[in-house]
């Protein structure tokens, strides 16, 4: 069973056509399924673990990067089962801006997005964990004055520079770097001044510091923070076009 | 950007393509750095530092910490040992306090090394001497 999950902003009367669209592809393709909409909703977490207890199989959030990590936060959680999580695929529909995880799993805006969702190409997952949240892309500080603690060593970085720590990439031009992006690791990227660029990879980093780090851009947590990967979380459907 | 000129600048350099670890100029790492995949250094990094591939010191790199590396390019300082089991480079704007051991070694012009050298290399032709044996026994075998 497909469980449509459609993100509060949608409400809007300006995405109504847009909706309309591509409620019809879905109902062309026999891709229908149950509606849910986030506006009145205050705890996605038991409403999700719900229908998926009722058999929902297929979990696709309808939004932008805040809808995908809204609907994985609640998906991942640890109170609902890996048995029921085993059986799962999640995929995204992306409409309006903030899209770095579509672009991540390679999935075009509205229409096309239910033909990658027809297609069924799955991929399974490694979820970012910073504290006890969850992030698909990554966890970012811009211009932050903090440091990062890995294994046996410490990483001061200063205040121009823009902290990036990767689960999956988002960024078409990182695939033409001359560094291993290795998808198993936390994979740590400093830009600072005149195309300087700083990279690590470790399976642990603590971020000390007095800032906020943003999930996905969706989100945002206090420092100091773990941050890890939490290993083959999740069935994802994705596209020809991914950057991971 | 930088790094890819260093990078086609000599054959020897192919080898530190797909980087591990990038040391940037605008960061320092402080501790000790244990590594399998390639390294480059363009910043500071006060400890040590330990890995299973290759290493590439930057001109503006400042490395105070003893260094240990399978293939090593150094073109920045470094204050500590420096241990490189098979080819080290040192450029000419390179600034060694310390000793140096390695399996090969190749010296540019204007290059300071303070320190005691020692060179482990042995010539393949003269490996072959001292196991003459070798190809017989391959030949025995097929």
């Amino acid at each position: 069973m497909n469980l449509f999950v459609y993100d509060d902003f949608l409400n809007k009367s300006r995405y109504n056509r847009v909706l309309n669209k591509i409620e019809i592809r879905l109902t062309d393709l026999g891709l229908n399924g149950k509606i849910i909409r986030l506006g009145s909703i205050k705890n996605i977490n038991s409403l999700v673990h719900q229908e998926v207890r009722n058999g929902a199989k297929n979990i696709i959030a309808v939004g932008n990067n805040e809808t995908a990590n809204k609907v994985v936060s609640a998906l991942v959680d640890d109170s609902l089962s890996d048995l029921f999580l085993k059986n799962i695929l999640f995929s995204l529909i992306p409409i309006g801006d903030n899209q770095s995880i579509a672009r991540s799993l390679g999935i075009e805006k509205e229409e096309e997005a239910c033909n990658t969702i027809l297609a069924r190409r799955i991929e399974k997952i490694n979820i970012g964990l910073a504290g006890k949240s969850f992030f698909i892309n990554k966890a970012e500080i811009i211009k932050p004055q903090i440091g990062l603690d890995i294994n046996d060593f410490k990483i001061e970085i200063k205040e121009k520079n823009h902290l990036n720590i990767y689960n999956l990439n988002d960024n078409p031009q990182l695939l033409n770097k001359d560094f291993n992006f290795n998808k198993e690791k936390v994979k740590i990227l400093i830009n600072g001044k005149n195309n300087d660029l700083s990279y690590f990879q470790c399976d642990q980093v603590k971020v000390n510091g007095d800032a906020q780090l943003t999930l996905d851009n969706a989100k945002s947590i206090n420092l100091p923070t773990n941050i890890s990967l939490v290993k083959n979380k999740l069935n994802v459907i994705v596209g020809k076009n991914r950057l991971f | 950007m930088i790094i890819k000129f260093m990078f086609n600048k000599e054959k020897k350099l192919e080898n530190f393509k797909d980087a591990e670890t990038i040391i940037g100029a605008s960061i320092k790492v402080k501790g000790n750095f244990n590594g399998q995949g390639n390294v480059i250094i363009e910043g500071k990094l006060d400890g040590s530092l330990k890995t299973a591939a290759n290493l590439l010191i930057g001109e503006k790199a400042k490395v105070t910490a003893n260094v240990e590396a399978k293939e090593a390019i150094i073109n920045g300082e470094i204050q500590g040992n420096l241990k490189v089991k098979n080819y080290l480079s040192i450029g000419k704007k390179a600034k060694i306090v310390g000793d140096v051991e390695c399996g090969e070694i190749s010296i540019s012009r204007g290059a300071l090394v303070k320190g005691q050298m020692t060179i482990n290399s042995e010539n393949p032709k003269e490996k072959e001497k001292k196991n003459p044996e070798t190809p017989e026994q391959n030949s025995s075998n097929k």
